[in-house]
């Protein structure tokens, strides 16, 4: 009887229900744990997607179960569904809005440009994808990458392919963390030295009537030109008047801080939630993996490459440099040019400079993002 | 998709990206210049400040994102890499983030 009791016990035991691709999951969440925790991986949502990967493969939890008839589903099921939905993604965006200074754009708007650029690897990786046999709307999601921008990938993947979304957001913010490694020997392997010492002048004064107008006229164009893009878009610019008018600090607080810290928490473990075994361990995982790389990669060469062609058109007074900040990981992307500038002219600063590209980056996939929507949703 | 479409799509999405963004740009350079134009009154006077002007404004403590400023600084005397310093200087000493404070101008003031 007592063996018998035990017997039931182990059999109605997660254990019992483990198999070895279960046990490959809960090392792959040890891992980006120990990467989130050790080497700092963007560990803000590294973590967090890491133990919705641990929560999900350990057997019998019924935490992503869904709701059948009167049967209630699992807690992150209810959770994802603001993945599901697209409501997550907007609602940091909202809080990226409220942290960013748009001040160096509107001082000077040919970053955009550099934005454009940047937004290269998307569709190479894209054809590239297409190739391996993905579909045009997995292909899109994959190519999302390479606008170094989670929250955008998330947002795309989750109305497109959401059954790649895992791979992408792991593979997104992986890479995101990456930047400065992967960054630097494209950077110096495509500008010459002399470029690279370049000094750039002072940027004009942004009027606060500029900040505030900024947002606004955003908004209706892009929401006007491409109604899908209105979620982020909408939110983005949104945040960034609640910073700029002065007159709602404690809602910018709140979209800074308290709110974007909860939505983190939820999107992470949602996102992480949805790396079951069987969806996560394919080859095509990898194959997400490597062309994310190749999107970014290309990303950052046509910033440059853009990069090069306004320093050749201004007569030298443009470092390009700056080009590469034009993948959206604010402000990391940033940082990487001022690093890469400063190695070569020990009295350049161009990280006011590098964060005109690197915000008009996270208008450029927006809008690639947009797009791609559009034509494959 | 064949690659052939696969390269028609990406050429038109590039390309539409790039639309947005040069339209983005126009609009801007546009807007920035009715506004400059309507700031500049005739009559109306420019005060300088010619010492360190610093406005600080109530931030969240724990404020992520980029700690940044923009605007024209004038230097008189100091070099750039000192200007930085003194500005982190007075960043770190009032608690006050780089991006909520304004300098105008950094002066060096010669003792006597």
């Amino acid at each position: 009887m007592f063996i018998d009791a035990l017997k039931t016990i182990w059999f109605d035991s997660g254990f019992a229900a483990l198999s070895w691709q279960h046990l490959v999951m809960i090392v792959i969440a040890c891992v980006l744990i120990y990467l989130a925790i050790v080497k700092k991986f963007e560990p803000l949502l590294l973590l967090t997607i890491a133990f919705g990967v641990l929560l999900a493969n350990l057997p019998l939890s019924g935490l992503m179960k869904e709701e059948v008839g009167s049967e209630a589903g699992g807690l992150l099921y209810y959770l994802y569904l603001g993945v599901k939905k697209g409501i997550y993604p907007s609602l940091i965006f909202l809080g990226v809005g409220a942290m960013t200074d748009f001040g160096p754009l509107i001082s000077r708007p040919s970053s955009l440009f550099l934005g454009a650029a940047a937004q290269f690897g998307i569709f190479i990786a894209f054809i590239i994808a297409g190739l391996f046999g993905f579909s045009p709307q997995e292909a899109s999601s994959i190519g999302i990458i390479g606008g170094a921008d989670g929250p955008t990938a998330i947002y795309t993947t989750a109305r497109l392919a959401p059954h790649l979304l895992s791979a992408i957001a792991i593979a997104a913010y992986s890479y995101m963390a990456l930047i400065p490694i992967i960054q630097p020997p494209i950077m110096r392997l495509l500008t010459t030295e002399k470029e690279r010492k370049v000094k750039m002048e002072q940027m004009r004064e942004v009027s606060k009537l500029e900040k505030i107008c900024f947002p606004i006229v955003v908004t209706i164009f892009c929401v006007l030109l491409l109604p899908s893009v209105a979620p982020l878009i909408g939110m983005l610019m949104l945040g960034n008047l609640f910073r700029e008018s002065g007159v709602v600090e404690r809602l910018s607080d709140t979209a800074q801080n308290a709110l974007m810290n909860i939505v983190t928490i939820f999107l992470g473990i949602t996102v992480g939630a949805t790396a079951n075994a069987e969806n996560f361990l394919k080859l095509e995982t990898l194959a997400i993996i490597a062309l994310g790389l190749v999107a970014f990669m290309f990303s950052t060469v046509g910033g440059l490459l853009l990069g090069k062609l306004m320093y050749k058109l201004s007569g030298g007074k443009i470092n390009p440099l700056i080009g590469s900040a034009g993948v959206s990981a604010v402000p990391m992307a940033a940082r990487v040019s001022q690093v890469e500038g400063q190695k070569a002219n020990p009295s350049n600063f161009l990280l006011m400079h590098a964060m005109g590209p690197n915000v008009a980056g996270v208008i450029g996939s927006a809008v690639a993002a947009g797009i791609l929507m559009a034509l494959f949703g | 998709m064949s690659f052939f479409d696969s390269l028609v799509v990406s050429i038109f999405c590039i390309a539409l990206v790039f639309f947005v963004l040069i339209s983005l740009f126009a609009l801007i350079a546009l807007f920035s210049k009715v506004l400059a134009a309507a700031a500049a009154k005739p009559g109306k006077t420019s005060v300088q400040v010619a010492q360190t002007a610093m406005q600080p404004e109530a931030v969240p403590q724990n404020m992520e994102g980029p700690d940044l400023s923009t605007g024209k600084l004038k230097l008189k005397g100091v070099d750039e890499k000192t200007a930085a310093m003194i500005m982190a200087i007075v960043s770190h000493e009032s608690s006050i983030p780089l991006s909520e404070l304004r300098f105008k101008s950094i002066r060096a003031i010669e003792e006597k």
